[in-house]
């Protein structure tokens, strides 16, 4: 009897960063294309946003919003205070943080996708928070920050799509102050992923 | 450390597009952590994670001595 071993192809970390930057790239340019998830104002709602949060952001920012969760209701964030807000993308995370830690605090946006990073920094501009917020384009693995910098790291569905997750959570470690505080929103799977599944990219953007 | 779930739900039901949330009852989440003091407090918290399995017992060994 002849035994045949097929061995699973292994995850391709960087055709899985390109399917993931694509389809993000798609929530930006058309965000109400309609998508595997929700998005926009009525998200954010949907998530437990204040209204006021909101209050004088801009509309395409809001409107490419694709959170799971809610940061702020871990605990609202205070003025003076350093942010890094991990996978930022249209920037409606950071720029909400920066109302809450201005005029003195600083929020540092990271996303990967250049079109985020854009819209990111245009609603910046329009909100008057371009001196409070900065948007720098880098890996959530590789975080473009300095060791403990950061009172508080916030993300929002943005770890479940690392393929190391290890990785991710360390920098988060590093960039953080001693007693730093983490505030995420993401995901948790109640079934058991196949280790083959998790192999499959499409698995992992829809 | 301190790390908790504060908050689930399904954040994905009737998204316009169908995906693999549904078959793997995927929710939504908040969680919060901090990050330690010190390498002392991390020590600690480390430590009180920590569990001694008990050795088993072998069937043939006394459970009792005589």
């Amino acid at each position: 009897m002849n035994d045949v071993l097929r061995e699973e192809p292994t995850l391709d970390v960087g055709t899985l960063r390109q399917a993931i930057q694509e389809e993000y790239a798609e929530v930006a340019s058309h965000p109400h294309k309609g998508f595997h998830f929700h998005t926009g104002r009525p998200l954010a709602r949907m998530l437990e946003y204040l209204d006021e949060w909101l209050d004088g952001i801009s509309e395409p920012s809001i409107e490419s919003f694709a959170g799971t969760g809610n940061p702020f209701s871990l605990g609202e964030l205070r003025p003076g205070e350093r942010v890094v807000d991990v996978g930022c993308g249209a920037g409606i995370d950071s720029l909400v943080a920066a109302k809450q830690v201005s005029p003195e605090g600083r929020v540092i946006g990271v996303d990967m996708t250049p079109s985020m990073l854009e819209k990111a920094r245009q609603a910046a501009q329009e909100a008057g928070l371009k001196n409070v917020v900065e948007f720098r384009e880098g890996y959530a693995e590789a975080l473009p920050v300095d060791d403990g910098w950061a009172d508080v790291v916030i993300s929002n569905g943005v770890l479940n799509l690392m393929p190391d997750k290890d990785a991710a959570l360390a920098e988060m470690s590093r960039v953080l102050k001693p007693r730093g505080r983490l505030q995420i929103g993401d995901i948790l799977v109640q079934k058991a992923v196949p280790e083959s599944a998790k192999r499959k990219i499409d698995l992992w953007t829809g | 450390m301190g790390f908790e779930i504060t908050w689930r739900k399904d954040v994905f039901s009737d998204a316009p597009q169908a995906g693999s949330a549904e078959k793997f009852g995927t929710l939504g989440i908040n969680f919060r952590a901090r990050k330690a003091a010190n390498e002392e407090e991390w020590g600690a918290a480390m430590a009180a994670l920590s569990c001694e399995v008990p050795a088993q017992q072998s069937a043939e060994a006394p459970t009792e001595k005589q």
